[in-house]
């Protein structure tokens, strides 16, 4: 029979429970490394060590992605430095005593959205791993909240491949993977050569089931 | 089968709604009216009076009219697959809704329509948030018949789907989806001599509610009217603050003469008393409000819960509660994603618990959320879980790490702080509001206690909050994506959290492993997705695995040992290798682990 609910709160002590897996654990553990395929040994060491696809195996995105990035926050960053600009001009012919020199605003913002610029897209390429094995698609992305995902491919809803303006002048696509679920319903994958978008989407769709419930 | 010819051929031709529809929507457009006259009633000025008269009239011209046309306009038919909706006055609507797509008829009754025998009928397809269809008001007769028509339009089709699949299961060797998840009807002994279980397989359903469950289906569960009064008492509502507000808003009272009103006489020795004692006032305060909001829990529960009655008819779960507004729903079984337990302290300390079930595609009332066992002991809710998914709760939770209450600690720090300092400019006593500190760091610390994870059969299970607790339960199949994810300080202290994304309704409180050391979530993750796949290539050939999860919590709780640690290469060793091994073999190799039974669930109840 169960145990009571309340002794849920008090019984995994530190000790008690994982004590108990251990000796289980082990001997698989100690058997096991010799049928391990040789490729994916090697880099284990150093890579996150139970992921199966070894991370310095997995692709990356295509180099095209980081200047459609930049582009686009270029563009953006020129937005912002026009407004503050024009706010800054504006006060030119105030009379009130300014504190900070002319331009401090903008050559603020002008150096920090260099910097974003800059930086945001080297960053963001360099973590971008993903890997389409035979059953799932992984994903390993992000600067400051690195995540993880796998999405089984019998969960896949539907594909799209999408293409905004700056993508089309690069020859890039994004591959959208839909899901049913609710916190990460969409999976995106950018800056894929189009073709290759193209290519991912119809293997893809020999997976979608129709019982992804 | 009389009944039902007789029902289809009454709804075969274009019928109208009840004509108490146009008193009902009457009624329902009387407080615009009111808004209206508001200002002359309250104040009676003769220049603004003329302006509101205006208003009325043209209340009278436009709206009236318009309720007694869209009820011309309005009208429903059965046909042979489906069901004919037109309505709209100025945008005429014409909506075909196909029998076979009705995922849930709900038949809500609220007072009025009660009393007067009247139902409201709304007809929820898959794949849409809101109601397809809705036919407000038929008779409740009617309604009833309405949906006997869809059921029995469904049941016959399911016969002819299921001769089809044999067919095709020869041809293919699949299963069908919902093999797993219809189990038959099991009831525990000691749950039915706890009187609440009440098993009528071959028979009507007891009580005044058998004309809308028919043959087929048990009652499941059900909740006497001092059950329900008692699931109120451990509910605390605060909905009393927001009734004391819109009263005074609405009635325009002063808040001081009510307070005068109230303490009149012998009162008023007792008022000057505690006005002057701070210390008294505000523990009254909070007493009061203890208790108001005590009552409050009691009067809405007993409200929405009176007459709760929970039946199985073949692959789905009907639902029936309310004191005033009558509710009745259909869940189907297919549907159920996470199941969730939930209590808090106080009905947790006592063994009370609540099964709610998140559903996929519809109706995204109750936050999303279906609550099938609203208040019971756990001996009685784990036997009607039973017939939704089969659930073995597990006896204890591995922790996360311990730094979380370190983390979690230092979040509420930051959050105090950003509180108190920028009052404390201008309050000086402010700053003893970091008196509040140590008691951060106890919640912080029962925070830790009362989260954990644990798997047993084919579920995940996550147990996350202090004061609202819940238990999810992730069942393997219905698992969309797996995630991992560490933030910029996560990863600094060697942490990761895990969540699986489920279909279904959003949530604020999800099913997540927040501040696992990171190699136990790498092995999770690994352990999760691999046996997720497993699963359904067992499925495929047509056996699935019931314990495919037991072991994995375990391992993955080892995995991130510090002992274990060391040598992270061999972790993913196991694993990797039999992904591969299958993938070469293309078929199930013998789990190592489904033979050991873990030790810390074998006392799984039988």
């Amino acid at each position: 029979m169960l145990l009571s609910f309340a002794n849920l709160d008090t019984s995994p002590t530190p000790s008690s429970a994982p004590t108990a897996d251990e000796p289980e654990h082990s001997e698989p553990a100690a058997a096991e490394p010799a049928a391990v395929p040789p490729e994916s040994q090697a880099p284990a060491a150093a890579s996150p060590p139970t992921d199966p696809a070894a991370y310095e195996h997995m692709r990356t995105l295509h180099p095209s992605a980081k200047s459609v990035w930049m582009i686009k926050y270029a563009l953006f960053t020129t937005v912002v430095v026009l407004g503050i600009g024009a706010y800054e001009i504006t006060q030119l012919f105030s009379t009130a005593d300014r504190m900070l020199p002319v331009g401090t605003y903008t050559g603020t913002v002008l150096a920090l959205g260099a910097l974003i610029t800059i930086g945001i897209p080297l960053l963001r390429y360099k973590y971008w791993r993903f890997t389409l094995m035979d059953e799932e698609l992984f994903l390993e992305r992000g600067i400051f909240n690195r995540v993880r995902t796998v999405v089984p491919l019998r969960r896949i809803q539907h594909l799209d491949v999408s293409q905004d303006v700056l993508e089309r002048e690069f020859d890039l696509g994004k591959l959208i993977v839909h899901t049913a679920g609710t916190r990460s319903a969409d999976v995106v994958v950018p800056g894929l050569a189009y073709a290759e978008a193209e290519q991912f989407r119809d293997d893809l769709r020999n997976y979608i089931t129709e019982d992804a419930l | 089968m009389a009944s039902h010819m007789a029902s289809l051929s009454d709804f075969s031709a274009p019928r109208s709604l009840h004509p108490f529809t146009l008193v009902m929507q009457f009624i329902r457009s009387l407080p615009a009216l009111l808004l209206l006259l508001a200002p002359t009633i309250i104040r009676g000025s003769a220049g603004e009076t003329r302006l509101t008269l205006t208003f009325a009239l043209m209340y009278a011209v436009i709206t009236v009219p318009l309720i007694i046309i869209r009820y011309l306009r309005f009208r429903y038919w059965i046909e042979d697959d489906e069901i004919v909706v037109h309505s709209g006055v100025l945008t005429r609507r014409k909506r075909n809704i196909p029998m076979d797509r009705i995922q849930n008829i709900e038949i809500q009754q609220s007072l009025l329509p009660r009393l007067m025998g009247m139902a409201q009928v709304r007809l929820d397809t898959a794949g849409s948030a809101s109601s397809e269809g809705q036919l407000e008001y038929v008779s409740l007769n009617d309604a009833h018949a309405i949906r006997q028509t869809v059921r029995e339009f469904q049941r016959a089709e399911q016969m002819q789907a299921a001769v089809a699949q044999t067919g095709q299961e020869e041809a293919r060797g699949d299963t069908p989806e919902a093999a797993p998840l219809a189990p038959a009807p099991r009831l525990s002994t000691d749950a039915l001599q706890e009187g609440l279980l009440l098993v009528a397989p071959d028979r009507e359903p007891v009580g005044p509610t058998a004309e809308d469950a028919d043959d087929a289906s048990t009652l499941l569960f059900s909740m006497p009217p001092l059950r329900v009064v008692l699931m109120g008492a451990y509910r605390f509502s605060l909905l009393f603050i927001a009734l004391l507000l819109s009263a005074t808003q609405y009635l325009q009272l002063d808040p001081e003469e009510m307070a005068d009103l109230l303490f009149r006489g012998p009162f008023q020795e007792a008022a000057t008393v505690i006005a002057e004692s701070p210390w008294l006032y505000g523990s009254l305060v909070l007493f009061v409000a203890a208790v108001l909001s005590w009552l409050t829990g009691i009067i809405t529960t007993f409200v929405r819960y009176y007459g709760f009655k929970l039946w199985l008819d073949g692959d789905k779960l009907q639902r029936k509660h309310g004191l005033l507004t009558l509710q009745e729903g259909t869940i189907p079984l297919q549907r159920v994603q996470t199941l969730i337990l939930r209590s808090n302290p106080f009905m947790e300390w006592r063994g009370w618990f609540r099964l709610e079930l998140q559903t996929m595609g519809y109706d995204v009332d109750e936050q999303g959320y279906h609550v099938v066992v609203p208040f019971a002991q756990r001996e009685a809710l784990v036997p009607v879980a039973e017939n939704i998914r089969p659930l073995v709760l597990p006896d204890a939770f591995h922790s996360v790490s311990p730094i979380t209450i370190r983390r979690h600690f230092v979040r509420y720090t930051v959050a105090l702080l950003a509180l108190v300092v920028p009052i404390a400019q201008f309050w000086g006593r402010a700053w003893w509001g970091l008196a509040l500190l140590p008691f951060l760091g106890l919640f912080a610390y029962l925070h830790y206690r009362h989260h954990g994870y644990a798997t047993t059969g084919n579920m995940l299970f996550i147990r996350r909050g202090v004061i609202r607790r819940y238990i999810f339960a992730v069942p393997l199949d219905k698992m969309q994506v797996f995630m991992n994810r560490a933030s910029i300080f996560q990863r600094r202290l060697g942490l990761k959290s895990l969540s699986v994304d489920t279909a279904g309704s959003a949530s604020v409180t999800y099913p997540e492993i927040v501040d696992l050391p990171a190699a136990t979530a790498d092995a999770l993750l690994q352990r999760l997705h691999t046996r997720f796949q497993r699963y359904f290539r067992a499925r495929r050939a047509g056996d699935p695995p019931t314990d495919l999860l037991s072991q994995a919590a375990a391992e993955a709780h080892g995995a991130g040992r510090p002992a274990d640690a060391a040598p992270g290469t061999q972790q993913a060793a196991p694993e990797d290798e039999d992904t591969s091994l299958e993938r070469a073999n293309g078929a199930e190799p013998p789990a190592p682990e489904a033979q050991a039974e873990p030790s810390s669930v074998s006392s799984s109840r039988s």
